[in-house]
């Protein structure tokens, strides 16, 4: 959206226009306990994003797909676990989480192909995508998918099209319950600690927030009551910038660099120095 | 006058073939890789065809370089065995790289510097190869093979590239008519006795 400012572009080295510029950051917040699994907020994102549906399998449990695809941004994970004797069934929205230090921004080699709004929304440039999966490798929650087809790779946008005419995005629009909502991170933060504190209260002494530190905390944030196990969730338990990932963007590149370089300059200022190897005089052994 | 020079043929037909299409391969698949290693380097993509196009093709001249090496390579193999006096003269490499020869155990078809290139890009076409094709389909790998594949593919390119850059100084203005060796095929005797002094006896007379 030209109409929002970028705070982050991808493959590119120089600031991004929006860098530095105090704005509200926006996030979505999850009550993943008075999640009633309708998955309203599944129909809604299909239906704004104009998605076709592909069937897939059916797995044994409520899940509509296994896990997201190049046409579906929102899945409600349904999780059946056992603990201390006591059967969990627990329901939990799966979505891109809008990390505040993204690796998928960081892999990703094509300028401009992942944005991050001043906002803190991070987009997909389908334009600027080449298609090469690196955001795959680079993305610690395994969100965005390669489209078999157009070869360009797919996520939910947080509505940043509606968030960016001042509508909130389709799934917090269709909750019933609820138990998504939408606004400013500071404010939503606090709205999430609020629950937790009456979730303790109610005797759900393992409730908690999920916002990953690993990632910098997300736009993208969680009240769990079972927030001990957030794998049970089907989220992963701390998520992090792969370090093969830190590691290539980082020191190897400014190695290479540095090979490159002085590879090309070592053997010129050879010649320079040393010249070329001469010929013997004759033929002789 | 350059008629009348002898000839001595340093590479066959097939042999020549063989190395371009290596060095061709690996050119093209150097150049857009390097597009991708660095943002400062994309415009190399604009070059070849635009970032879709070059994500597309990388790997299919990666599978060609691997192809077509893996034949230089059987044709090779044995000749760039390295034996004692190669061992030796990697020791005193340094003094090859200053031209005091002094001391120098005497080179035959290649020398040890080549021998060792080779292996090192043999080495290197292996890695390249094998974390190539993992992140060519993302959608199907393994994560635990991604995520070696995305710091190991462009560390063994680093390695090779590097190697390459060397080499080719050292066949064009380093080594003065070593270059009409690979791309004609021929060398003079004399040319021969001065920079592969125990080839030109094994072919002396032939």
């Amino acid at each position: 959206m030209s109409s929002t400012q970028l705070k982050a572009i991808s493959a590119t080295p120089a600031p991004a226009p929006g860098a530095g510029r105090q704005t509200h950051s926006v996030a979505k917040l999850i009550d993943t306990t008075t999640c009633i699994g309708c998955k309203a907020c599944e129909v809604a994102c299909q239906e704004w994003n104009n998605q076709p549906f592909t069937m897939g399998g059916f797995e044994g449990t409520y899940q509509t797909l296994p896990g997201l695809t190049p046409n579906f941004w929102n899945l409600i994970k349904f999780n059946e676990t056992d603990q201390d004797g006591q059967l969990l069934w627990l329901m939990a929205k799966y979505q891109c989480m809008h990390c505040v230090d993204p690796g998928c921004l960081r892999a990703c080699p094509a300028p401009g192909a992942i944005v991050q709004y001043a906002n803190g929304i991070v987009d997909f440039n389908a334009d600027h995508c080449i298609g090469c999966g690196y955001c795959m490798t680079g993305c610690p929650f395994d969100v965005p998918k390669l489209h078999p087809q157009t070869k360009k790779v797919h996520k939910c946008t947080l509505c940043s099209d509606r968030v960016s005419v001042g509508l909130e995005p389709a799934c917090i629009k269709a909750c019933p319950t609820n138990c998504l909502s939408f606004g400013t991170r500071e404010d939503l933060l606090a709205k999430a600690a609020a629950r937790v504190e009456a979730l303790k209260l109610e005797g759900k002494a393992a409730a908690g927030i999920y916002n990953p530190p690993g990632v910098g905390g997300t736009h993208v944030v969680y009240v769990l009551a079972h927030a001990d196990h957030p794998e049970n969730y089907g989220l992963p338990e701390d998520p992090k910038i792969p370090w093969t990932v830190a590691l290539w963007k980082g020191p190897l590149k400014w190695l290479g660099n540095l090979v490159f370089l002085g590879g090309i300059l070592g053997a010129f200022f050879h010649y320079v120095r040393y010249g070329p190897k001469r010929e013997r005089e004759d033929d002789a052994e | 006058m350059t008629q009348s020079e002898p000839r001595l043929e340093r590479f066959s037909a097939a042999e020549r073939v063989t190395h371009w299409l290596v060095a061709l391969s690996f050119l093209y698949a150097a150049l857009t890789g390097l597009a991708l290693w660095s943002p400062r380097l994309y415009w190399l993509a604009a070059v070849f065809g635009g970032g879709p196009t070059v994500r597309g093709w990388h790997p299919w001249a990666g599978v060609l370089f691997a192809a077509v090496f893996a034949t230089m390579f059987r044709a090779w193999r044995r000749q760039m065995r390295l034996d004692a006096d190669d061992r030796l003269w990697l020791r005193r490499a340094h003094r090859y790289a200053v031209h005091d020869e002094q001391g120098l155990p005497e080179a035959g078809r290649f020398n040890a510097g080549q021998k060792v290139l080779f292996w090192a890009q043999a080495a290197a076409a292996i890695l390249l190869l094998s974390t190539g094709v993992v992140l060519w389909w993302p959608e199907v790998m393994p994560r635990a093979w991604r995520l070696a594949a995305i710091l190991l593919h462009p560390a063994a390119a680093v390695f090779s590239i590097a190697g390459v850059i060397l080499h080719i100084y050292m066949g064009t203005a380093a080594v003065p008519r070593a270059f009409r060796g690979m791309i004609q095929g021929w060398v003079t005797p004399k040319w021969a006795a001065s920079h592969h002094p125990k080839w030109r006896r094994q072919i002396r007379g032939r």
